[in-house]
């Protein structure tokens, strides 16, 4: 009797696991993108820094947009820029309303610049706002923005995810967005609908869209904090896209495991940010030119993309790419030359001890740290290989992970030898980039501070940034670059990309110039 | 009765003065700047004036003892400050969490109780059987497997393979399933042995052997070795419930089960100090007042303890 009443209940167990299998995966045709992301949301006010910046990017929009033919129209139909470069006068379209139903017009706009600069400390790190005079409404559809300098970056930095985007001023807080903001109605195709934290928000159509309608007609995202979820989520089928950059969302590994697999479409953009190596020019060792610029001989960079970033990354033979904005300066790529680092640091002084086989001037010994940081698997594997490769011409390398937060608190510090570096990416390089170089909590202002000319360095940035003359900023522009590289504070290592992995159905699945974008608006399935 | 109920009572005040006081120090043993922290992660340029703002506002500028004191008179009242993400309440974060782990950690525990307590009565009646030495394999291997591997594993099979369940979320309730097996795999298998051994025990006890001289039935028999075999069982899985909700972390974040143990990793992932302190505060609670409660029900069923005190 009893067996029989085990039997039984297994039967009905089955049973009930059977009734639940779900039957997502056999809806005819999908009309929602499923995308999984380790983090959620959070607070999307456009004017704030705690939100995702691809959910900001689907539901507000700003005045122009970065493309990879420069800055385009986008809510501002044309722009005069006076002669001086101080008053940028932009006409705005109109026919543009917020979800909520309000319009979208040059007072608008000034309410929301008014409200960004209400918050001008927490912007300090984007140039643009520190020069802001004043906001005007020429009439209902004209706004003109004059500045204290000329600027040069004053579209592109517009046209950034954050802070420049517009929310209706029906969701402002006491006439301001910076203590929270009561909805998140804005002008793009989507609408967030539903947001429940830490689990998923659901993005829907807007429906009254100026520009060309979505072609799917919700955007669920998906929280999912384990990067093997994901993937088992995207088998089975119940995530359609995963984008990211830098290994945040999909470690090179599986990257390449799920290209080789064949089942699933793996994407990749155009070169964005660059990966590269601080030398502290304000330390002992790594004080010494010469020793700077042996390292940079001695990694192999090309194994480093081959090997361990699978050739997802292209070897970076200068800090920034050649197609990054005044970067194409013709610098002198230091190739992997282990004979070549060896003779500089015998030049230098650093003799090779045959017992130990480690280099050693005045008895002390050529050693270095290097740090990293270890939420980054990437970066790990890349530390050990640079230790061997290091190795190889007698210098001992440290290398040692810390989290993050301690790995910024040590950039801050200048505590390091050697440290990673990782540059903003476009539309942010090379003047955001380079402008951050000014700012001591940086790690690159902690390893420029050995220099010579840093003084110089600080003040020709900020000079070029409001140079009016195209002629002078490229010439500026190179001086640093030229200087920067002379002086081998950088290894420069790879490009990095931003990468995608969906399902074969999801058509249309593009990069942005941003990396920290995703361009839902074009993506649909294929009915086929 | 009443007067050791009393004592135990006043012990843990001590205890508790001694608890807020770590979890308040953990944030001054730390390397990092609160300030700067909190200035960083809403990806704010940590300037010398905007750290010392941010000092004033989270009244970092004030002395340690007077802060320590403000923190403990807020946090009884339930405030544990705002956190540093994304300025919401502390208290309410957690509360959105916690039902999601309540739910977990309910459904694991009957999970626990009811394939522990019949998995060692197979055992028991079938000792040395098949069964039972299928069973303590099963239980062997279990206990050396990580969760976070079984939790892998168990969406592999039930959600791919035979596309069963949902990998992972809350959507439905069969979304619980999956998180609550993993979470209880590790106990079951402690519980199994504990239980299961006892049993076993008892089994050749005198008062066995006199209940079978006077011909009892096999059932009641059985039911007496049962009951006197579940004393240690129940202090162990008494201390298992605040366990279970502390001990969630992992399993919450392989199946992005919204609880407050994965709260508490983006918290830690974030140096979120006012969440990571107020979690901490919370669980430890959490452990001295189960423990209160077992300490006081073992005493209601064994005289024996009382007198210890």
């Amino acid at each position: 009797m009893r067996k029989i009443n085990i039997g039984l209940l297994s039967v009905l167990f089955l049973f009930l696991l059977a009734s639940c299998s779900n039957s997502e995966n056999d809806k005819a045709a999908k009309d929602e993108i499923v995308y999984a992301s380790s983090k959620d949301i959070r607070d999307i006010n456009p004017h704030l820094y705690s939100g995702e910046m691809a959910a900001q990017n689907m539901v507000f929009e700003s005045l122009v947009k970065n493309t990879e033919d420069g800055v385009e129209p986008w809510l501002a139909e044309s722009w005069d820029i006076s002669e001086d470069g101080l008053e940028y006068t932009f006409h705005l379209r109109e026919d543009v309303t917020f979800s909520d139903g309000e319009k979208f017009n040059a007072e608008a706009v000034k309410q929301n610049m008014d409200a960004i600069m209400d918050n001008e400390e927490r912007h300090a790190w984007l140039d643009l706002v520190n020069l802001i005079d004043e906001n005007v409404v020429v009439d209902e559809y004209t706004y003109k923005l004059v500045l204290k300098h000329p600027y040069y970056p004053t579209l592109t930095e517009l046209g950034l995810t954050r802070p420049f985007r517009f929310l209706s001023p029906n969701d402002f807080v006491d006439g301001t967005t910076k203590d929270g903001i009561s909805g998140y109605s804005g002008t793009g195709p989507w609408v967030l609908s539903e947001h429940k934290e830490n689990q998923e928000a659901v993005f829907t159509a807007n429906e009254e869209y100026w520009g060309e309608q979505p072609k799917v007609n919700a955007v669920r995202w998906k929280v999912m904090p384990d990067h093997q979820t994901i993937l088992l989520a995207l088998e089975k089928g119940e995530v359609d896209l995963i984008f990211g950059s830098d290994g945040d969302m999909i470690d090179l590994d599986s990257f390449s495991a799920l290209e080789e697999q064949g089942e699933y479409v793996t994407e990749m953009s155009e070169p964005v940010a660059s990966r590269a190596i601080l030398l502290n020019s304000n330390r002992p060792i790594t004080g010494e030119i010469e020793v700077r610029e042996a390292l940079q001989y001695a990694v192999d960079k090309q194994s480093i993309a081959d090997g361990i970033l699978n050739g997802s990354e292209s070897v970076a033979p200068t800090l920034l790419a050649s197609t990054v904005p005044y970067s194409d300066l013709g610098l002198e790529e230091r190739k992997y030359d282990p004979d070549k680092a060896n003779n500089l640091l015998d030049d230098a002084g650093w003799e090779l001890n045959s017992d130990d086989g480690y280099r050693y001037k005045d008895g002390e010994k050529l050693e270095l740290n290097l740090y990293y940081n270890s939420d980054n698997a990437q970066e790990k594997t890349i530390s050990e290989y640079i230790q061997s490769d290091l190795r190889e011409i007698g210098v001992e390398l440290h290398i040692t992970g810390e989290q993050k937060q301690a790995f910024l608190d040590r950039q801050k510090s200048g505590e390091f030898d050697l440290q990673y570096s990782l540059s903003w990416g476009t539309p942010y390089d090379p003047q955001s980039y380079l402008s951050s170089w000014r700012i001591p909590a940086h790690g690159d202002y902690q390893a420029q501070t050995g220099l010579d000319k840093k003084a110089w360095l600080d003040e020709t940035i900020t000079d070029l940034m409001i140079e009016h003359d195209e002629e002078n900023r490229e010439a500026m522009y190179a001086e640093v670059l030229s200087y920067i590289h002379d002086e081998a504070v950088y290894i420069p290592l790879t490009y990095s990309r931003t990468k995608a992995v969906h399902r074969p159905e999801l058509q249309g699945v593009t990069f942005n110039v941003s990396q920290y974008e995703v361009p839902f608006e074009n993506m649909y399935f294929d009915t086929e | 009765m009443k007067r050791y109920i009393t004592k135990r009572i006043i012990s843990i005040i001590p205890l508790l003065i001694g608890i807020s006081f770590l979890a308040f120090i953990l944030i001054n043993l730390s390397e990092s700047d609160p300030a700067e922290v909190a200035l960083r992660v809403n990806e704010i340029t940590p300037t010398e004036t905007a750290v010392a703002e941010m000092r004033e506002e989270l009244g970092l500028d004030k002395p340690f003892f007077e802060r320590y004191i403000t923190w403990v008179t807020s946090s009884i009242k339930g405030d544990f400050g705002n956190s540093f993400v994304n300025n919401k309440p502390v208290i309410e974060e957690i509360g959105q969490a916690l039902p999601a782990t309540l739910m977990l950690a309910l459904v694991a525990f009957v999970m626990i109780v009811f394939i522990s307590v019949s998995a060692s009565i197979l055992c028991t009646i079938y000792e040395g059987s098949i069964i039972d030495r299928t069973i303590r394999g099963f239980v062997f291997i279990a206990e050396a497997m990580p969760g976070y591997w079984i939790g892998l594993l168990l969406i592999w099979f039930f959600s791919i393979k035979l596309n069963l369940l949902p990998t992972s979320g809350m959507s439905s309730w069969t979304s619980v399933i999956l998180p609550a097996v993993t979470l209880a795999f590790a106990y079951i298998s402690t519980y199994v042995r504990l239980i299961r051994n006892n049993m076993v025990q008892n089994k050749n006890e005198n008062f066995v052997l006199y209940a079978k001289a006077r011909g009892m039935k096999e059932g009641i028999i059985l039911k007496r070795i049962f009951k006197n075999s579940l004393q240690s069982a129940i202090t162990a899985l008494g201390m298992s419930i605040p366990k279970l909700i502390a001990g969630t972390v992992i399993v919450e974040n392989i199946f992005a089960w919204p609880g407050i143990g994965r709260l508490s990793v983006t918290a830690i992932f974030n140096y979120d100090y006012p969440v990571i302190q107020a979690y901490v505060f919370l669980m430890a609670v959490l452990f001295v007042i189960c423990n209160l409660l077992v300490d006081i029900v073992t005493a209601i069923f064994d005289p024996r303890m009382r007198k210890e005190v």
